[in-house]
């Protein structure tokens, strides 16, 4: 293929996944949808390699493949549609539900369309279904193995969940952002045909390859590099080690999590796809994010997560934390491995409400700093990239007060380059409320690097008395939750005049 | 005689309607101070039109000093006062990082330093004052203030759009502290909700304001010295409004330049009676695209320019960066790839001959024969074909690829980039592109539009014959406009036919006040931003300004089902933001020429599409109406050049416009 039909193929593809993005943004009800745009849409191979993907927020990064494997060898019709949330059988945690629509040229499967959206609360005993001291996954809310989508599965979930209206309306924006991808691919199809449309997916999958190759043998250089790397997360029972080994060899890398903690009882295990997509998500940054995220530009890298340890855990393992938290920190232990600052390293996770209404937020803060610039300050650093909820909307229609919104000054590591500043977001509940936090780096603080200091932990302060980094408990009007989020570690020892 | 001027990047646009005939004429643009090239376009028109500066009745002006201060970031010295607790709420935004992957990458920073926010002792809740702002409390954050010696000052405080009493309090202290400096308000400058937008606006608006009225100070002096009238300006809003009022309101003419684009685009769509079409003016950096639904200009309630938010309504142009001068380029997997990087106007594409040595689109046109090599483009640039060929002849080499097919391939990539943006644009605004003709103008838009329009399934294009001075235009024959929002949050049974027509009322009085003129005669029209309760996303309907509610809902389910494919007819309907606009029409103008066109110079040339070698016939001018045009041909009209293909025909109309159908 010559490189101009190459370019206008992958554009193509790219606008289809663009395009149900924006179906699936503009039509869906809930706001962690449609303002904070917590959901993704890809295309896939009729044999269920990634072709293109257009990731709004990278934690979906490499789990969306897993959850078409999960239905590739099902019955496909035109028409007909599959959902899925089981984190062990292609998802990653529950809230986040996946629609895959096969799309057909007459009887001929062509492709699949996916997309996943982050739900506001799929059942359980905790609204929202973020809970912080889940030990199973069936604490996390409905499990949905691989099922045909159609109006009557839309019913019967939407009614095992709060607000089944809400649920009902996003997952028909779902289903039709998934139609619509279908119609495009089909017209693509259509217009060049069936030899043209299977070379442009080989193609595109080997530009991918290509361009990550060549990126990954300047990181080795010419004689390869291993580094090794550590972290800790903050578990209820103790510090859990995450280790890695990250090899560069020719044109591979090798991120091996062998002597990371065994999964635990609580809720911070990761799925081995929440695992890969942390560890794609470091390697965008690492390489250049304006390779197309498909298959082919992971052919050349091996994650390596022993079963049954944080990084792959066994079901029915509760994940929610996993998803939300150690992804982050996956991350940004390959990009420690790689001489960088880290940013806060924790989204933060905030959950309050009661049997009728629910609101789930996370919160920004420092990022590290880079070799060549600031860490720009309250900012979402990794997996996630969501937007905040202003404070007037929020006080329309919750029962909460903002006490404070403003920047954590002076949290943020010193360095020739400084690493960001937290955010400190402060709540007082008007009604009896539930709450539920799922944080980290409140112990051990964002490192610098290169002979930058670190960035402040973070806290979190009822009333003033600090809680542990992950908490549930009742809020009585007039109680107050303060959250701290960490600054960015900074980079680069500081010069004399230049220290703060 | 009517005038109308807007100031583009690189020429001064003035156009004059006298009797029937448009007269145009151009100058330079004068960066330092744009009103003496907006007095230099003046002076050639009226020389060209044997006019007097006297007889000029109205003049309407369009310009970029907002633009352009926005873009470089600076402004005056601003103060910004929030609530206590929430003075970082503008460095905060929405929390996102502005790219995923690359980590440092910053939002543009506030145009207000820390050192330059204050904190108001004060608390509004959705129902009302949680904590006073007692009078001595207002002096002695004026004090403060005044010790920062700002030269303007933002104020907004939590829930001023329905609470504006602190803020109020807030502006009558400065006022004794400060009289000197410009107040912006946020629940006058925006009016809805969500503090982080309307707080951007407010700082926005208080930190170019002083700018924008010492530019249009200079102007009026210049204007009176040379007996011209005072111009009104056109606003964001694809509406004019007095010179006072503009002064005192930078955020509302941030979007002036392309306001007045949009205006003339669907003039022009509606005098050549296409109702419906998608508007791609195509120049040498970028290209702005806008829709004419039913002869008007499609508008938003809120956008995004230079990054920063802008809580106020405008003409929904969407910007996409590829041009004539984008470059085109290998990348490391070997593909060919077309901007973002642009040649811009200097040095600008290799064919320019002004040192440009990488192959830009507009090389490309050239070396297949769409442009004429021997006919120097708008404002003079003599085309230098082996240039093109040159630089087009190395990219080639580094692709393995013959020259002209290389050329083939960048026109090729560059019209992917552009439909890639048209669909996104076209879906997020939920239209079907095939309703559409394509409006193409700009210097390279007839170029690209027949390609364009065959890959979004679109069959007609028209192309104007003013297409260079197509805003001066836009801006002789807008109407005077005002808007006026307030969130109201009017749900369930507080949502009734008397709530509306109470707030409607109180909006339309204050619109037609701050209109300033023939305040009677000027009409009321209404937009209602509805949501299903729950929603975090409004719609905007356009219904009388004494709506009823079950009307109401009837347009908000009819829109939401046309967007979203479905109705939820048990789901609790709300009223978040009512918007009154005033507005007194704009005048009629004829679109025929100063001098009738002659027979247009006819000849051919041999160019290169779908890798043939073809001859194109060439028509040259001014082409008068009737004549009929049959592809391969391309147009070249004084400022632009339409192309043609194999397959597609069209005519001449009435008013110039060229239509072309495949």
């Amino acid at each position: 293929m010559d490189p101009v039909e190459l370019q206008v193929l992958t554009g193509a593809l790219h606008a289809i996944c663009d395009e149900m993005g924006a179906v699936l943004i503009r039509s869906a009800h809930s706001a962690n949808i449609k303002e904070r745009r917590d959901a993704s849409t890809a295309l896939f191979t009729p044999d269920g390699e990634m072709v293109m993907q257009a990731e709004h927020i990278p934690v979906h990064l490499g789990a969306m493949p897993a959850a078409v494997a999960s239905v590739l060898e099902e019955s496909h019709a035109p028409g007909r549609s599959w959902i899925l949330n089981d984190p062990y059988r292609g998802g990653t945690h529950l809230p986040d539900i996946t629609v895959i629509t096969p799309v057909f040229a007459g009887d001929e499967l062509i492709a699949f369309a996916a997309n996943r959206a982050h739900h506001a609360d799929v059942g359980g005993p905790t609204p929202g279904s973020m809970p912080a001291d889940s030990t199973t996954l069936a604490d996390e809310g409905v499990v949905i193995e691989p099922r045909v989508l159609d109006d009557d599965a839309i019913a019967e979930i939407s009614r095992q969940m709060r607000r089944p209206d809400q649920r009902r309306a996003d997952l028909r924006a779902q289903l039709a952002a998934g139609r619509v991808g279908a119609l495009r691919l089909t017209e693509l199809y259509e217009r060049v045909g069936a030899e043209a449309l299977t070379e442009a997916y080989r193609e595109v999958l080997d530009y991918a390859e290509r361009r990550t190759r060549a990126c990954i043998r300047d990181l080795g250089g010419p004689d390869g590099i291993e580094r090794t790397a550590e972290d800790v997360l903050e578990a209820r029972e103790g510090d859990l080690p995450i280790r890695l080994r990250a090899r560069v060899c020719a044109e591979t890398l090798t991120l091996d999590f062998t002597g990371t903690a065994d999964q635990h009882e609580g809720n911070l295990n990761c799925p081995l796809a929440v695992t890969r997509s942390a560890c794609y998500f470091a390697i965008r940054v690492l390489t250049d994010p304006d390779i197309p995220a498909n298959a082919g530009a992971y052919r050349s890298v091996e994650v390596i997560a022993p079963e049954g340890s944080l990084l792959n855990a066994r079901s029915p393992a509760a994940v929610v934390g996993g998803n939300v938290e150690t992804s982050s920190r996956v991350a940004d232990v390959v990009l420690k491995a790689f001489g960088h600052a880290l940013g806060q390293g924790t989204m933060n996770n905030v959950t309050l409400g009661d049997e009728e209404i629910v609101y789930y937020e996370t919160i920004g803060g420092g990022q590290g700093a880079c070799s060549d610039a600031d860490g720009p300050s309250g900012v979402h650093v990794a997996m996630s990239n969501t937007l905040n909820t202003p404070v007037e909307a929020l006080e329309l229609e919750f029962p909460m007060r903002m006490v404070e919104y403003s920047l954590r000054r002076g949290s943020g590591g010193d360095g020739r380059h400084r690493g960001g500043d937290g955010v400190i977001r402060e709540i007082e509940a008007l009604a009896p409320l539930h709450y539920s936090l799922i944080t980290e780096r409140r112990r051990h603080a964002p490192p610098g690097a290169d002979g930058g200091s670190d960035g402040a932990p973070g806290r979190n302060l009822l009333d003033g008395d600090e809680l542990p980094p992950k908490a549930i408990g009742e809020l009585a009007p007039g109680q107050r939750l303060r959250i701290e989020t960490p600054g960015g570690g900074g980079y680069g020892k500081p010069s004399s005049s230049e220290a703060r | 005689m009517l005038l109308g001027v807007d100031v583009g990047g690189t020429f001064t646009d003035a156009v004059l309607a006298l009797d029937g005939r448009l007269i145009t004429a151009k100058a330079p643009t004068t960066p330092a101070d744009q009103s003496e090239g907006v007095l230099a376009a003046i002076q050639a028109a009226l020389e060209k039109a044997g006019g007097d500066a006297r007889d000029i009745r109205e003049f309407s002006h369009g310009m970029t000093v907002a633009t352009n201060a926005l873009l470089e970031g600076h402004g005056a010295r601003t103060a910004f006062v929030a609530t206590e607790g929430f003075t970082d709420i503008i460095a905060l935004g929405r929390q996102s990082r502005p790219e995923l992957y690359r980590l440092c990458a910053a939002r543009p920073a506030p145009l207000t330093p820390h050192e330059g926010r204050f904190g108001a002792p004060e608390r509004m809740t959705p129902d009302g004052p949680l904590r006073e702002l007692t009078d001595e409390a207002a002096a002695q954050l004026a004090a403060a203030l005044a010790a920062y010696e700002p030269e303007a000052v933002a104020v907004a405080l939590l829930h001023a759009y329905r609470h504006p009493e602190h803020e109020l309090a807030v502006a009558r202290a400065l006022r004794r502290e400060l009289p000197d400096a410009h107040v912006s308000l946020s629940h006058q400058v925006v009016g809805t909700f969500r503090e982080f937008e309307r707080a951007s606006t407010t700082e926005v608006d208080a930190a170019l304001s002083p700018l924008l009225a010492g530019y249009l100070g200079r102007l009026v002096a210049r204007c009176e010295e040379a007996g011209v009238p005072e111009p009104a300006i056109m606003q964001s809003n694809g509406g004019l409004i007095d010179l006072e009022s503009a002064a005192g309101h930078a955020a509302w003419t941030v979007l002036s330049g392309p306001a007045g684009g949009a205006a003339g685009a669907a003039y022009v769509a509606r005098a050549a009676d296409t109702r419906n079409a998608l508007c791609f003016d195509m120049g040498g950096t970028s290209c702005d695209v806008c829709v004419v639904d039913d002869g008007a200009v499609q508008e938003q309630s809120a956008g995004t320019i230079a990054d920063r938010p802008l809580a106020l309504p405008m003409v929904a142009v969407h910007t996409v960066g590829a041009g004539g001068g984008s470059i085109a380029w290998r990348d490391p997997g070997g593909a060919l790839r077309v901007g973002p990087r642009s040649a811009g106007a200097d040095p600008g594409p290799a064919c320019y001959g002004r040192g440009g040595t990488e192959p830009a689109v507009t090389d490309a046109n050239l070396l297949l024969g769409y442009l004429a090599p021997d006919a120097p483009l708008a404002g003079g640039v003599e085309l230098d074909l082996d240039a093109a060929e040159r630089a087009i002849a190395t990219l080639a080499g580094q692709l393995d690829m013959e020259t002209r097919a290389c050329a083939e391939g960048i026109i090729r990539v560059a019209n992917a980039e552009m439909v890639r943006a048209l669909r996104v644009v076209t879906v997020e605004r939920g239209i079907d592109p095939r309703r559409y003709a394509l409006l193409a103008f700009g210097g390279a838009g007839g170029l690209h539009a027949a390609a364009i329009a065959s890959e979004l399934g679109i069959s007609e294009i028209v192309c104007p014959r003013a297409s260079g001075v197509l805003a001066a235009l836009g801006l002789v024959v807008s109407p005077r406009r005002r808007d006026v929002q307030r969130s109201v949050f009017l749900g369930g049974d507080a949502l009734t036919a008397e709530a509306i027509a109470e707030v409607a009322d109180g909006l339309g009085e204050q619109a037609r006040g701050e209109l300033g003129e023939a305040t009677e005669d000027s009409e009321l029209r209404a937009t209602y931003e509805l949501r299903y309760r729950g929603q975090a996303f409004e719609l905007a309907v356009g219904a009388d300004l004494h709506a009823d509610p079950a009307q109401l809902r009837e347009a908000f389910e009819s829109l939401h089902e046309e967007r979203y494919g479905y109705r939820d007819p048990e789901q609790e309907l709300e009223l978040v933001t009512l918007r009154v606009s005033a507005t007194l029409p704009g005048v009629e103008v004829s679109l025929s020429e100063a001098d009738e066109p002659r027979e247009p110079e006819r000849g051919e040339r041999e160019a290169t599409l779908d890798g043939e070698r073809i001859t194109l016939s060439t028509l040259r001018g001014l082409v008068p109406a009737g004549i009929e045009i049959e592809g391969p041909c391309v147009v070249e009209l004084p400022e632009s050049t339409l192309l043609v293909p194999p397959g597609w025909t069209g005519e001449v109309d009435a008013t110039g416009t060229i239509h072309v159908r495949s």
